[in-house]
């Protein structure tokens, strides 16, 4: 009688059960009380539903484990909430040493990596020496888990986050369509002043472009650099000086400028 | 960073052929490293997401209070997703909730809260108002404090089945992987169940009388 209660009975057993219930009245009581019980399990017990904070609470311990966050939180809103600490202290305690190795482990790297660009490219001058942070940071990105601060391909998501973060409002464009995704967004710090961050995908490779407010000194450099494999390209729309970096062939680079050229003037 | 290049600039060498390539290498290994993880994490959530309810759920009926059960639903999760390159099936959540129950049996034993073994004390005293007519607990069916405090004075073994079976409505196939035991042993387990909590039921209906 359970299992026919459990619909888990084959059809021609759980017509014959049927069958019974209907002649049988102290069964078909049994039956109903039966059925009164589970069906005020199912309906009348309360289903637990997952508090909101608490997916956002795993999404952010899963990337953690990754080390893919950093003291900023890749997962926006991630609530370190106030009145959890025990889980906010738990998941950061095994994370924290990540995030710092990784740090560390940028550093030293980006050092080096900075040792060996810094002899060839500083004689002619500060925009070499532009073009050498620019490559450094991008390096840096892909090394250190620290891509984005700000995961979305939604550039609605992307833009409020950067905008809320620096004091110039960088444009933020989707080319998804046209085979460069984006991925998100990331604060930085070059030439003396912050920079937006915005990271594209081509196929397997990374496109940053970075955004700050033109000023006097900007624009001389020239339009294209290509070094040690990779390759920068310059440009300037009168507000913003743009500088995209990437190890894609520079055909797919020239693409995505004129793209992000095209997408900007626009609107 | 601009003070960092300065400093390392003095340390200039002749050997920086050799330190580049090492660089470079670090580099796209960790770049790929990070693009395969990124890939399992997006389908480990798109699979593994949608039951979070159902999760909380079973765990809420196991620990009985809101914040264990958030906890353990978290440690659930990243087991889950230490282990997810084991899970071949397309049925994620029945392999979800066996995580989920393990781990709160970890904090059950742990906190010593629950004695695991209330189970037996159901035979001892089984005796109790056994002719329920149906319509004394139909009449009470609808009072969800008066079902929830039932539920929560069952053992552990009774609550999971009961939430997998009549909220989950999980088969006896899927019930029996999860607890580990046979189909018919569900079964049994399953009517054992339902009649404790007739019973708690009733004598709690009588002594609010």
């Amino acid at each position: 009688m359970d299992a026919y209660l459990d619909g888990q009975l084959d059809p021609v057993i759980s017509q014959r059960v049927e069958q019974h219930l209907r002649e049988c009245g102290e069964c078909e009581q049994a039956y109903e009380a039966e059925a009164a019980m589970a069906h005020a399990i199912s309906q009348t017990a309360p289903y637990y539903k997952a508090p909101s904070e608490l997916r956002e609470q795993i999404r952010f311990s899963l990337r953690q484990t990754l080390g893919m966050t950093t003291s900023r939180g890749a997962v926006e809103g991630a609530p370190l909430s106030v009145e959890r600490p025990e889980t906010t202290r738990r998941g950061a305690s095994f994370a924290m040493p990540w995030n710092w190795l990784a740090l560390a482990a940028a550093i030293v790297l980006a050092a080096i990596i900075g040792a060996t660009l810094l002899p060839r490219l500083r004689q002619p001058g500060s925009d070499q020496f532009l073009a050498t942070q620019l490559i450094a940071s991008h390096v840096r990105s892909l090394m250190a888990d620290h891509l984005t601060d700000v995961a979305s391909s939604d550039q609605h998501t992307v833009k409020p986050w950067l905008d809320a973060k620096l004091d110039f409002a960088a444009p933020v464009v989707d080319l998804a369509k046209d085979g460069f995704p984006l991925i998100g967004g990331r604060l930085d710090y070059l030439d003396n002043h912050a920079a937006a961050a915005l990271v594209y995908q081509r196929r397997k490779h990374f496109i940053n472009l970075f955004i700050w407010p033109t000023t006097a000194g900007d624009g001389k450099a020239p339009p294209m650099v290509a070094h040690q494999g990779y390759h920068l390209l310059h440009w300037s729309d009168g507000d913003f000086t743009y500088w995209a970096v990437s190890d894609v062939n520079i055909g797919d680079l020239d693409n995505f400028k004129q793209l992000f050229e095209q997408q900007t003037t626009r609107r | 960073m601009a003070l960092t290049l300065k400093a390392q600039h003095t340390l200039d060498t002749g050997d920086l052929e050799s330190r580049r390539k090492i660089v470079k290498f670090a580099v796209v290994k960790n770049t790929e490293g990070t693009h395969v993880e990124t890939a399992e994490l997006a389908s480990f959530e798109q699979a593994m997401l949608p039951h979070l309810d159902a999760a909380y759920n079973l765990a809420r009926w196991l620990v009985r209070n809101e914040q264990d059960a958030q906890d353990v639903v978290q440690e659930a999760y990243l087991r889950a997703f230490k282990s997810f390159g084991g899970f071949r099936g397309s049925n994620g959540r029945p392999w979800l909730l066996t995580i989920v129950r393990n781990t709160s049996y970890t904090l059950l034993k742990k906190n010593r809260s629950v004695d695991l073994t209330t189970t037996f004390d159901e035979e001892t005293h089984a005796s109790a108002p056994e002719l329920a007519s149906p319509a004394t607990i139909l009449e009470h069916a609808e009072n969800a404090e008066l079902i929830k405090n039932a539920m929560n004075e069952l053992s552990p073994d009774f609550r999971e089945i009961l939430t997998l079976r009549h909220q989950e409505d999980l088969s006896y196939q899927d019930i029996g992987d999860i607890l580990k035991i046979p189909t018919g042993t569900v079964m049994s387990r399953l009517a054992r169940a339902r009649a404790k909590l007739k019973e708690c039921l009733l004598s709690n209906i009588s002594q609010e009388k």
